[in-house]
Parts: structure tokens; sequence; C-alpha cells
């Protein structure tokens, strides 16, 4: 275990380095690419995928460049009206609020249950996807 | 009506199925839907590997003179699940103002067992003595008999000293608050993300999931909807011990908005550098 690299070097941002860093694309316009360090697939396609439901997006893709290496790339294209980082702010000010409903239903769906300990209702056919008869 | 109240009747919904809180089984079962798959396997992989729990990460060895090695115990150690409910008063040691380790950032256990009988002497987690209130081996009531660590034979003895941390899985899995995490959708496999390996018929090779009764069925000459998206997820949080299932669905998700958070505050420092950058100081000319 000698040269094994130390368990941290997955968590913490290098002193002197940026955990985010935005690049702006020379040939491509309205087009950057936004490099986070220590982060993995949970935030880059968390991110991505946001990003592909604004219609102004025309392109965002995510890699991990190396999987050695704890950081990934975010490539995003906008149409000209607007930016790649304001629209990649506008969708994670969109996700935090997402994550906070979904917290905050958990958290009454718990409170309801211990308030009526009894069996909760299981309902039998959600209204997510109604069936389709052709 | 507000802005958050709107975005409650639009937004995700959460149906709790089934909180399990026997010693034998801690688990919650709930279905997440309308949502995205990548928010559903973003907090699934969250609470695997980003919630924070309490596991030994140094042992030292006073005397062993057991049949196992000191490495093969010391694994063992670290992976005993040890209560967590505390955690949150923990600091992790490399945030620690300490030299190496210290009580704000760590927590001593003693393990010190010596075998005199002619039987064999089993060495469990009831044997770990804790030097913290409740951060402690997870125990499921008084009849449990522990999690076994080694056994020892007459005049055999174990004598150390773990040093238990806070840690992340993303660290190392021992630190993982979850023994499963199901994760389920689509279970018609109507969108076909899945291929069946099949001998002659898919139906009685492949039984539906017990998930498959919230959903309808996929009718024989029912056309192929390319467009479709997965929208209901079933997921099912099992726990070491270590922390309570739910305490870990709640724990997942703040973290989540936490990193969320992060990468905002940092964009808004790049939009306001760039800003600066864009319209440099006037020097005097207007």
């Amino acid at each position: 275990m000698a040269n094994a690299p130390p368990t941290w070097e997955l968590l913490l941002v290098p002193e002197g380095m940026k955990k985010i860093t935005m690049e702006m694309d020379t040939k491509i316009p309205n087009a950057a690419t936004f490099t986070v360090l220590k982060e993995d697939h949970t935030l880059g396609n968390l991110l991505r995928m946001q990003l592909l439901k604004n219609p102004k997006v025309i392109f965002a893709g995510y890699k991990m460049p190396h999987p050695l290496e704890h950081q990934f790339v975010l490539k995003i294209q906008t149409t000209p009206d607007t930016s790649p980082l304001d629209v990649l702010q506008h969708e994670i000010a969109n996700l935090i609020q997402e994550v906070g409903t979904i917290k905050l239903k958990f958290e009454n769906a718990l409170t309801s249950r211990t308030l009526n300990p009894g069996e909760a209702p299981i309902p039998m056919h959600l209204p997510m996807r109604e069936r389709r008869d052709f | 009506m507000d802005a958050t109240a709107f975005a409650q009747e639009t937004g995700p919904t959460i149906t709790l199925l089934e909180v399990k809180d026997s010693p034998e089984t801690r688990s919650v079962s709930f279905i997440l839907s309308k949502t995205d798959l990548a928010t559903a396997n973003a907090l699934r992989r969250v609470m695997i590997a980003e919630v924070p729990t309490m596991a030994i990460d140094l042992v030292e060895f006073e005397s062993n003179t057991s049949v196992l090695t000191d490495e093969f115990l010391a694994h063992r150690l670290g992976l005993i699940p040890l209560n967590s409910e505390q955690v949150g008063t923990i600091t992790y040691t490399r945030e620690c103002s300490c030299q190496q380790y210290c009580p704000q950032c760590s927590v001593e256990l003693h393990l010190n067992v010596r075998c005199t009988e002619d039987h064999t002497r089993e060495v469990t987690t009831r044997d770990l003595v804790s030097s913290h209130t409740s951060i402690a081996p997870v125990l499921n009531g008084p009849n449990d008999r522990g999690i076994l660590i080694a056994k020892l034979r007459k005049g055999q003895e174990i004598n150390l000293r773990c040093i238990a941390k806070k840690g992340t899985a993303k660290e190392h899995a021992k630190w993982s608050p979850c023994a499963g995490v199901a994760f389920e959708y689509d279970p018609h496999n109507r969108l076909r993300h899945t291929t069946y390996w099949i001998e002659d018929d898919v139906k009685s090779e492949w039984p539906v999931s017990a998930n498959g009764r919230f959903e309808p069925e996929v009718a024989e000459d029912e056309p192929f909807d390319y467009n479709a998206k997965p929208e209901a997820f079933y997921m099912t949080v099992e726990g070491t011990g270590a922390l309570d299932p739910k305490e870990i669905v709640t724990t997942g998700l703040r973290i989540l908005q936490a990193k969320l958070s992060l990468v905002q505050l940092l964009l808004k420092e790049i939009a306001e550098e760039r800003g600066a950058v864009a319209r440099p100081p006037m020097n005097g000319f207007h």
C-alpha cells in the first residue's frame, strides 16, 4: 500500500485549483466547456439531462475523461440569445427546486404515515401513464 | 398560489409503500414519480456513496495470537456497521484542527478478549467497547449475539485499539449506510430498455416484479411509443443499521441539494468574474 494514492484524492479539490472552470469554445459560437473537479456521473448526468430539457440548448454532453481522474467535463452549446453559463445557472436553480420538492414530499409522506400508522393505501394505478387504447 | 406551492402541484411526487422497522429488516420503499431517470439515479448514487457514517479506520494491535492475521482482523473490524445517528456531531479528520485524530473527529473502541475456557471463544461485536455513548457496533436488541469477528482457542488473545472515523463510501465502501438499494422502473419493459434473454416465451420465463401492479400491462398489439420516457421509479433502501433508512434518504437528498448549491455558487463567481472582464475599469476615461 506504499504507493496507494491518498483516499481523500477523490473528494478534495487540490489547493490552488478551482472546482469549476469554464472555457468558451473558440470555433463554435455560444459553446463552452465546463470542467468540474472531484465530481462524477452523479452530477454530470444530472446536469446533462436537465440541460437537454431546455429548448435553448443545442448540445449538452458530459464525459469523465479518465476513470481514475475524479473530474468530468460538460460541453454546452446554446442558441445565440443566451449563453451556456446563463443556461447552466438557470437549470441548476430548477434542479435545486426539484430535489427540494422531493425532499419535502418525502418528509411529508413520513409525517402523514406516523400520524396514520395503519396500512398505507397503495394506489393500484397511478395516473402517470394512461393506458393507450388504439 | 406562490411559486413553491405550484412546484408541489406539478413537480415530482413520492408515494411511500412500506417502512419496515423490525430487527431483521430496516428498509423504506417508495415510488418516486414524475421526475427524470437521471434525478432518480443521482439520488440512488448519493445514498450509496455520499451519505457519511462512522467506521473503524485505524487499528492498533497490542497483541494478536489468534490464527487470523492483523490485516485480516483490521479489515473485518472496518466493515462492522457502527451506529451513526450522531455522525453529524463528528467532523472529518481531514477538516479537524488536530494533528492526527481527537475526540472531535474520531471515536475510540477497544477489543480485549482472551480465551481461558476449554471450548472455542467467539469474539463478536459485543466485545467491542466504545468510548462514545451512542457510536458503537450496531446490535438488534438484547438477544443479538453480534457479528462474529474471530474465534479463539484456549490461550489465544486479541488486544487492540480501534479508531473509528467519519467518512463516505466514495472513499471506502465500509462507510456506505446502505446494505442494498433496489431501483426499478418500467416493470413491464414497455420502453424496451432491456432485451430479455429467452428460450421460448418472455411471459413465462420472466415473471413481472411486484412493482408491475402499479402499471398497466403492455397489450399484445400495442404500438411502440418511441418518445416515452420512464416516469416512475420504484426504490427500496435497506440500511446496514448504521443509519435509519428514512434518514439515509433525507440525508441523501440534502447532500444532493448541497452539491448543486455549491455548483450554483461557483458558477455565480465565474459569471461575476467574466462580467468584470467584459467591462474593464474606466481608468478615469468616460
